[in-house]
């Protein structure tokens, strides 16, 4: 039996970009309180720098995950492989948009700790996606959770922020008890906390405690479920995005639904055994539930979102409707079929998580304290003050649709690809249902264009100044949804790579 | 290597020492041709389209008055790209005697999800090379044209950047190796035609004319992608290589669903003919000239309206296997041809009187195309003439429209040949540049419409012969040598009515109207020079025949014989139209108008183009407009009302989440618990 200290050093080469983000994060938190005076004021434009230390940390660990194998390897707690080298390319490469989009959002004494918060939040996010225990697994979960309370707080603008934090972090921690308790019941079903053991146990013997498995699976799937925004745990979805920053915003539509759906990943396997179906020819219990969930979230975020108003609440909506999307690759599962739904999710995901982050650092990107972007009639006229904006937003948002030519268009037809070609009737209802609400939510995210390009600017008020960096960081968002289409095999063959 | 140093000459060696300058400075490049070869192919494309991207990014703010530099730049880059392509690379895969495959820059799978495999590839052969060759170097003139005319628009960037964009579009479209490829760059170059058009869209004519345009496309489009999608349920593939070029599985199709070509054929034509302009889908053509004048010359007389006649000259081993098809293209195309020239005979509009001679030259194109089904042997011949005539058309169809500009420069925009005319003093280099164009399209002997009207009226001749559809063709035949004659007054009564007569300016023109600046000259010169030649050069040594021979899915030609008789008489034919037009507009000026007083009728019904844009207002237009009043009272009426009751019914089901959204975190808590014991439920099997 080797020491603790011995399966950390052995562990520390698996876990290299992580610790580089972490230290990071150490650095920032001692030193941050120093340059503020006790009065709380600090150097104008301080926040500048800290963002630009975030971005040299994030480029550090990118330089140590493009030089990870992809292969498979093992060192006890922590488990690399094709899964967590795609999930850590897409949280770096997006947490670098994110990281330049909170520029303006947290003033200037508090830049550290946001920072900090993002990079832990990253950190936590590809920490989920190699964690090969039970325990690491939730620490890493915590890890993303914790942070995102302090980030969402930060920003500190008046009551609906305090409100929103506040009731994300008492849903959250929710959520977090339910997860834990599923987690409890597989350990007590199986008597180990290594997902690589818990895998084994349940293969060896599958019929075991198959109660106590079926309640770790509703309760893991429940917890989770809060993560991506799936119903029926997406209330808080809206009120939260509707008082937080763009940022923030941002940060919540894509790390968590990452985070979500890949500890799904992880975790659904284990579980998988508990829940088959009681004669073959039936579908499995837990492959119907997620379809419902597929189906149900999908529907009731696009209904839901016609009738907003609030640009947040609107992509608030939008993005529990894109967990059902993507909840349609994760009931499809690797399978038979010649495009496997996992493959297409993780696609997805990164299509997704692109898309959205640009939109919502465009927003930052033209929000300024004359011309907020809060309603959809603040969007009015914005092809005429910013052109540019403008129309890597409408890039953005015909990408939310699934519009060529973008990569939300190639998502799409992935998942509906992989469902169709299932071939259960289930797999083809799936993709109906797929299609039908892409076609529904067409309705607001084109009016939202409709709204940049054809109708006046609200009053003859001088251009409001752009946020130049996180437009940029938007704009460099809309031109890979772009690039994606044109080129999406590279993407394909990355996510392809793992088959559970 | 060594062998082509005696023909210093040649862009071969040209580009060949280049390559042994290359060579000493970066070894592998040498080492590796294959790459050399993919570099000049991609280059084609990738230039233009940094182009487009580096103009519509800095144009505006910081090229403005220099947005033309990019373009050209991209553009002498990707003619000389196609030069070598033409003279070095084609020509080496000849030698190496298996050109089914043409020359490929692999590219990469674009979609490649299960069964569904699309790659962007580049794929040249003798054909596509022979097609880009012409469409890079006119476009290259016409872009240094479009600096000296479009100089000081407000949307002087902008023309540029679309402008590199469709040649692009148009590259990638001729270097398609798949149909499905080809699709995608057939709309993109009508998106770019549509941008082109509309240029000047707060002209609500040009508007509506951008809008025209793109409706009919459409039309045509639908035909198209349905024709592509039958071919992938019939041959699994829309690689050319795997559809087109391969004997076996062409006749195993054929044999397993018979008719299914056929129906593939029209269904391509469909699309061909939207884009091509033929009747009764021509009537877009000329509205589009609309547009600025470089861009008819370049997309709506040279380029992009020739589109449909590649694609069908491309699907000649599909189109070889369906004669009903071949009879319907040809004839389709003699129909084109005659009305179109009949309309032109009377238009006052310069540009409007060029726009339906290329829809007319474009028929004749397809006349040729369809004669295949007087023999297979023929369909070669047939492909062949149609393509010389696209190859020289470009040419000279794009001298006339560029002269036809500088015409429109010199008299402040008014293009009405009523309001000016004698010319020839004031604008010397229009004047010999169009006369050089108007002789080529007339056929004057030796010049390049010659040529290739010749080799038409020639395969026509050849299919008259053929037992069964003999007396077809040769009607054919003799609407060709009509619609020749035609061409050749309705050419010239445009330039003696401009050039010749009395001198007049319109009031727009100023007092001293200038001829073209040398940025608009040396074009005109250079197209002047190519109009005269090109002809001579490719046909009268049959290289072009040759050359195109080496197509894959072409069958190899026996010999080239000139036929002397036919040639004579399309001279003849020529002559007599040049003769009367100058009888009728300068020897007796009076005789025009009097003889359309006498045949009130008959000019009437040319002039108003046949009656065809009231033809469809009343059997389209209008039909759609009641139905849509139809529709929009059903829709006020009923669908709204369903609507409104439908609309209450998601306000009355949202009731409920909105009792569920109250905002209050514990019940948000109460709903999640809620939610973990439905899952537990059922998991469990006690729900569900």
């Amino acid at each position: 039996m080797t020491s603790a200290i011995d399966q950390i050093n052995a562990a520390v080469h698996l876990v290299a970009p992580e610790l580089i983000l972490v230290i990071t994060v150490c650095v920032m938190f001692v030193t941050g309180p120093f340059l503020v005076t006790e009065a709380g004021l600090a150097t104008p434009g301080l926040r500048k720098r800290w963002v630009a230390l975030s971005l040299v940390a994030i480029a550090f660990a990118a330089y140590a995950w493009w030089g990870a194998p992809v292969e498979p390897s093992d060192a006890g707690m922590f488990r690399t492989d094709a899964l967590a080298w795609y999930v850590r390319g897409l949280t770096l490469a997006l947490g670098a948009v994110l990281a330049v989009a909170f520029i303006d959002q947290i003033d200037d004494s508090h830049a550290a700790e946001g920072q900090a918060c993002m990079l832990a939040i990253l950190a936590g996010t590809n920490l989920v996606a190699i964690a090969n225990d039970l325990v690491v697994l939730f620490l890493s979960l915590e890890l993303v959770s914790i942070p995102t309370y302090v980030l969402l707080y930060l920003p500190r603008r008046g009551d609906a922020n305090r409100e929103a934090t506040a009731k994300y972090m008492l849903l959250s921690i929710f959520s977090s008890a339910i997860v834990l308790y599923g987690m409890s019941l597989l350990y007590g079903a199986t008597g180990t906390t290594s997902l690589a053991g818990i895998a084994a146990a349940q293969a060896h013997d599958p019929g075991a405690a198959s109660l106590l498995t079926r309640m770790a699976a509703a309760l893991l799937l429940a917890g989770l479920c809060f993560r991506i925004a799936a119903v029926p745990f997406h209330f808080y979805a809206p009120d939260v995005f509707q008082g937080v920053s763009s940022a923030a915003a941002a940060m919540l539509s894509f790390v968590p639904k990452a985070v979500g759906f890949v500890a799904l990943l992880r975790l659904l396997p284990l579980v998988d055994g508990a829940a088959v179906a009681d004669s073959a020819a039936q579908e499995p219990a837990l492959r119907v539930l997620l379809a419902v969930l597929a189906v149900a979230t999908m529907l009731i975020g696009n209904l839901l979102a016609l009738r907003q108003q609030h640009l947040h609440r609107l992509l608030a909506y939008s993005s529990v409707a894109h967990a059902g999307y993507m909840l349609v690759g994760l009931t499809v599962g690797p399978g038979s079929a010649p495009v496997s739904g996992v493959s297409a999710l993780l696609f997805y995901l990164a299509a997704y998580g692109i898309t959205t982050i640009g939109i919502f650092a465009l927003l930052a990107g033209a929000t300024s304290s004359q011309s907020p972007m809060r309603t959809q009639t603040d969007l009015a006229g914005l092809s005429r003050l910013h052109p540019a904006v403008a129309l890597a937003l409408a890039i953005c948002l015909f990408g939310l649709t699934g519009l060529p030519p973008t990569a939300g268009f190639t998502g799409k037809l992935n998942l509906f690809f992989a469902a169709w070609s299932a071939g259960t009737q289930l797999g083809r209802i799936l993709a109906i249902s797929l299609a039908l609400n892409a076609a529904i939510s067409a309705w607001y995210y084109l009016r939202l264009i409709a709204v940049m390009f054809l109708e006046p600017p609200a009053e003859e008020a001088a251009p409001a100044k752009l946020c130049l960096a996180p437009a940029v960081a938007g704009a460099v968002c809309s031109a890979a949804t772009v690039l994606l289409f044109v080129a999406p095999q590279w993407l394909w063959d990355a996510a392809a790579r793992f088959s559970p | 290597m060594t062998a082509s140093i005696g023909r210093l000459t040649t862009p071969a060696s040209i580009f060949n020492r280049l390559h042994a300058w290359l060579t000493d400075l970066a070894p592998p490049l040498a080492c590796m041709p294959l790459e050399f070869q993919q570099l000049v192919l991609w280059l084609i494309p990738a230039a233009p389209l940094a182009a487009a991207v580096v103009i519509s990014l800095l144009g505006p703010k910081l090229l403005r008055e220099r947005s033309h530099w990019p373009c050209w730049l991209a553009l002498a880059v990707s003619t000389a790209c196609a030069l070598v392509l033409l003279t070095n690379i084609m020509p080496q895969s000849f030698e190496g005697g298996d050109s089914a495959t043409g020359v490929v820059a692999v590219g990469y799978p674009w979609i490649s999800i299960g069964e569904m495999q699309v790659r962007i590839d580049l794929r040249a052969d003798a054909m596509s090379t022979l097609m880009l060759s012409m469409v890079t170097s006119v476009s290259l003139l016409v872009s240094v044209f479009s600096a000296g005319y479009m100089h000081g628009d407000r949307g002087y960037a902008r023309f540029f950047a679309a402008f590199s964009l469709f040649v692009f579009s148009m590259a990638m479209l001729v270097l398609s190796g798949n149909y499905m490829q080809l699709f995608i760059f057939w709309e993109l170059v009508g998106l770019c035609s549509y941008l082109l058009i509309g240029f000047w869209f707060q002209k609500p004519s040009a508007a509506a004319a951008a809008k025209k345009a793109f409706v009919v496309n459409r039309i045509g489009d639908m035909g198209l992608i349905l024709g592509i999608f039958l071919i992938w349920t019939t041959f699994g593939s829309l690689d050319f290589a795997s559809v087109l070029f391969s004997p076996e599985t062409l006749s195993q199709a054929a044999t397993a669903h018979p008719g299914r070509i056929t129906t593939i054929c029209f269904l391509l034509l469909a699309g061909a003919m939207g884009k091509s302009a033929q009747f009764p889908l021509h009537v877009w053509l000329p509205d589009a000239m609309e547009g600025p004048t470089p861009v008819s010359a370049l997309i709506h007389a040279a380029t992009m309206v020739t589109a449909g006649v590649y694609l069908v000259a491309r699907s000649t081993p599909l189109f070889a296997l369906a004669p009903d098809a071949q009879l319907f293209v040809t004839g389709i195309g003699a129909a084109t041809a005659l009305l179109a020239a009949l309309i032109a005979l009377t238009q006052m509009d310069l540009k409007r009187v060029l726009a339906y001679s290329t829809v007319s030259q474009l028929g004749f194109m397809f006349m040729a195309l369809g004669v295949g089904a007087a023999g297979a042997e023929l369909a070669t011949a047939g492909a062949t003439a149609g393509m010389f005539h696209l190859f020289t058309h470009g040419f000279f169809k794009a001298l006339l429209f560029l002269a036809a500009g500088s015409v429109m420069h010199a008299m402040g925009d008014v293009i009405d040949m009523r309001h000016f005319s004698g010319l020839r003093r004031s604008l010397p280099i229009t004047h010999w540049t169009f006369l050089c164009g108007a002789a080529a399209l007339a056929g004057v002997p030796l010049l390049a419409g010659f040529w290739s009207k010749d080799e038409i009226l020639a395969v026509l001749h050849e299919a008259g012969r053929h037992e069964r559809v003999g007396g077809f063709f040769t009607a054919i035949y003799w609407i060709a040598a009509a619609t020749a004659f035609l061409t050749a007054f309705y050419a010239f009564r445009a330039y003696f009515m401009t050039f010749w007569g009395p001198q007049r300016f319109p009031p727009e023109a100023g007092h001293h109207p200038h001829d073209a600046p040398p940025a608009m000259a040396w074009p005109l010169r250079l197209l002047a020079v190519a109009a005269l030649f090109v002809g001579l050069a490719a046909a009268a040594t049959h290289w072009f025949a040759r050359y195109l021979a080496h197509t894959p899915g072409m069958a190899h030609e026996g010999e080239h014989a000139f036929h002397i008789d036919l040639m004579v008489a399309s001279g003849v034919i020529a002559v007599a139209g040049i003769a009367l037009a100058w009888f009728m507009y300068v020897r007796r000026p009076g005789l025009a108008a009097s003889l359309s007083q006498a045949g009130r009728r008959l000019y009437d019904l040319s002039y108003r183009k046949f009656y065809f844009d009231e033809l469809f207002l009343a059997a389209l237009v209008l039909p759609l407009r009641a139905f849509a009043w139809l529709c929009y009272m059903a829709d006020v009426h009923v669908i709204d009302r369903l609507v409104d009751a439908a609309g209450a019914a998601p306000r009355v089901a949202s009731r409920l989440p909105r009792l569920l959204h109250t905002g209050l975190v514990s019940n948000y808590a109460l709903m999640m618990w809620a939610g973990v014991l439905a899952y537990l439920g059922f998991l469990l099997g006690l729900i569900g």
